[in-house]
């Protein structure tokens, strides 16, 4: 049981980073019925922006960037953890406003879209970066290892683990607690009423879809250090995500999160017997899910099935 | 309107117009493609990747299945091509029949597990298979050579009893894929049009509707997957052939988009030729415009992007829809002269 113990650990805080993946994902499918696969892109570009950001050369005047860097890399880090979000969230601004012209037609065009974006995001950040891989500077307090029981743990990914729980924790509190949430959820549920009532639906759809790439960028700069940056980490986190909302049923807040932890069980034990097929483990629970339960964990009938 | 612009007299013909037409065309292609800076293999590539276009479009076009693992069976069926070329017989024949029996396997198996779902968990379960067999093809390094891919497959002679030919010259096998694809697409236009296409076309427009008039929409959407498989990987066996190796990158989900990007900017959700258009556009765009820059892709997700928002039904749609705009100005005009005879002039 004790040899088990590190992996059970080790696929929970994994879990928790899933679940923080599919969160963006999840909340644009759920208020507004639209696949986004530009998700992981959005992911991707979130990590290069932080990193340019925490980066020896920051997109900066010469004097401003000198100044920057003087900075404690602790600040850095916190500030680019701010910044780089809002500026992926203009990209998510475009991408929305593209959008609108499929809503109200088969869910499928949204989803052709988000796959285009996805590409040319992609190509981009192979344009801008090049296909080097790179590496985010993490403050030393998250970085490096501590001994527990005869076995060293990363810091980091208890970091990261608990960053991701707090932000799943302030994601059920904005949609469940606040009004922004219940007109958002209201809009989702029947658009007309809620035009009716005075609210502006476009820009309420934008909000959230501008909200859901934030997730995904602080998604990305929270998971960069430990799977390094490279072009190709947005397909490896959209699959995930999709996977997680799959089998946690779309529309399901809480099914997706426990999605997300049972993934990451999944891989993380599969990891530790069988390293090689880790990653084809979570297929697997997929289908063994979904052949019983068609709409996964906790789904709800939604337009996305027709 | 399933199968786009098409006239009625052509829906119930072996061999079209349209069809002579283009083999007419593909088979001066040698003779001119180097001089346009192109080379044959690029004709080779062309029309594997139109087979394999038209065999997914039988799932996304005609049955309205949005598959995006396809890559899959293309890749398996390249695969199959190998190891049957190496461990069972060297014969052309037994072994392009044995990549399109592997795929047909494997499709049928996925099919299993999601013929009776639609939209985007369909979607969604084809990813998750597609990965599946992606995974495996990379990390059974034994069977299939890991990431290196399956080395060393050869283009075997295409044995007719009283005749052989050696197809390891470009142009010789550019001639033979030519052939199959001929054949490929007659079959397939039967198929489409065949009182099997129609229900499948049924499906495409009410699942409920379908089953209410006594058909068994499972079995059916079963079937033209595993069709659609194993003609995909049929297209793979040929393609490993085309390679000389197979690779599982044609596997990756990257590579399954492209197809069915190819599809759609085609315009095969309206007509049976729009995967053709598709590719031809897509993979001499990727040689033409990749020579002077390396983001063609940029260009082409762009493009993409573009088709999906303003042109869902792709190129053959814009031109069916330009030659019925031509037809009806024509009309009009006919139709202007005629009260200007009637009414002397008119204004």
């Amino acid at each position: 049981m004790f040899d088990l113990l590190p992996h059970l650990v080790n696929g929970l805080t994994l879990g928790l980073l899933f679940a923080l993946i599919a969160l963006g994902f999840m909340l644009i499918v759920g208020l507004m019925e639209q696949i986004n696969l530009a998700h992981g892109s959005l992911f991707a570009l979130g990590a290069y922006v932080a990193m340019q950001l925490t980066g020896p050369r920051p997109p900066l005047p010469a004097d401003v960037a000198k100044v920057w860097l003087a900075l404690p890399l602790g600040w850095r880090y916190a500030a680019a953890l701010l910044v780089a979000p809002l500026v992926v969230s203009l990209v998510g601004m475009v991408i929305e406003v593209c959008m609108r012209r499929t809503y109200g037609k088969d869910p499928l065009y949204g989803l052709l879209l988000t796959f285009g974006a996805a590409m040319v995001i992609e190509e981009l950040i192979r344009l801008v970066w090049g296909t080097r891989d790179y590496v985010l500077q993490v403050p030393s307090a998250v970085n490096g290892g501590f001994l527990f029981g005869d076995l060293i743990w990363s810091s980091y990914r208890f970091y990261a683990a608990g960053i991701a729980a707090g932000i799943i924790g302030l994601v059920w509190l904005l949609i469940e607690k606040t009004s922004f949430g219940a007109t958002v959820k209201a809009g989702a549920h029947d658009s007309e009423i809620v035009r009716a009532l005075g609210i502006n639906l476009a820009r309420l759809r934008l909000l959230v879809f501008v909200f859901g790439t934030m997730l995904a960028a602080v998604a990305g700069i929270i998971v960069a250090p430990i799977w390094g940056i490279r072009p190709h980490m947005g397909v490896d986190a959209v699959i995930p995500a999709f996977l997680v909302i799959v089998l946690g049923g779309v529309g399901s807040f809480w099914g997706a999160v426990v999605a997300g932890l049972l993934v990451g069980l999944c891989v993380g034990l599969a990891g530790a017997y069988a390293s090689e097929w880790s990653l084809l483990s979570m297929y697997i629970l997929l289908v063994a899910v979904v052949t019983f339960r068609a709409r996964g964990l906790w789904g709800k009938k939604s337009v996305l099935e027709v | 309107m399933i199968v786009g612009s098409t006239t009625s007299s052509d829906a119930v013909r072996l061999v079209t117009p349209t069809m002579l037409l283009l083999w007419l065309v593909l088979a001066t292609v040698p003779l001119w493609i180097a001089r346009i800076g192109l080379y044959p293999y690029l004709g080779i590539e062309i029309l594997i990747w139109a087979l394999y276009a038209l065999a997914f479009n039988l799932v996304l076009g005609t049955a309205g299945l949005p598959s995006f693992g396809h890559g899959a069976y293309f890749g398996i069926g390249a695969y199959a091509f190998g190891l049957c070329q190496f461990d069972i017989v060297a014969n052309l024949w037994i072994c392009l029949a044995a990549a399109a029996l592997a795929a047909g396997v494997a499709g049928a198996i996925v099919a299993l597990f999601i013929s009776h779902r639609r939209g985007i968990y369909y979607a969604f379960m084809t990813i998750a298979f597609g990965q599946i067999f992606w995974t495996l093809s990379i990390k059974s390094h034994r069977v299939t050579g890991g990431e290196d891919g399956l080395l060393k497959i050869r283009r075997l002679p295409a044995d007719f009893g009283v005749v052989s030919f050696d197809l390891t010259d470009n142009v010789a096998f550019y001639y033979f894929v030519l052939a199959v694809f001929a054949v490929g697409i007659v079959v397939l236009w039967r198929l489409v049009h065949s009182p099997y296409g129609r229900v499948i076309a049924a499906i495409k427009q009410s699942e409920v509707r379908a089953a209410h008039l006594g058909y068994n929409v499972w079995l059916y959407k079963a079937s033209v997957f595993t069709l659609s498989a194993a003609l995909s990987g049929f297209a793979g066996g040929l393609f490993a052939m085309a390679q000389l190796a197979a690779f599982p990158d044609v596997m990756s989900l990257h590579q399954s988009g492209y197809v069915v990007m190819m599809t759609l900017v085609g315009g095969g959700l309206v007509s049976f030729w729009g995967p053709v258009i598709g590719v031809l556009l897509f993979l001499t765009a990727r040689d033409v415009i990749g020579a002077f820059t390396n983001a063609w892709m940029l260009y082409f997700g762009l493009l993409f992007m573009a088709i999906v928002l303003f042109r869902p039904e792709g190129i053959a749609g814009a031109i069916a829809a330009a030659m019925q705009q031509h037809s009806l100005n024509a009309l009009r005009r006919r139709g202007s002269s005629a009260m200007r005879l009637l009414f002397g002039g008119g204004r």
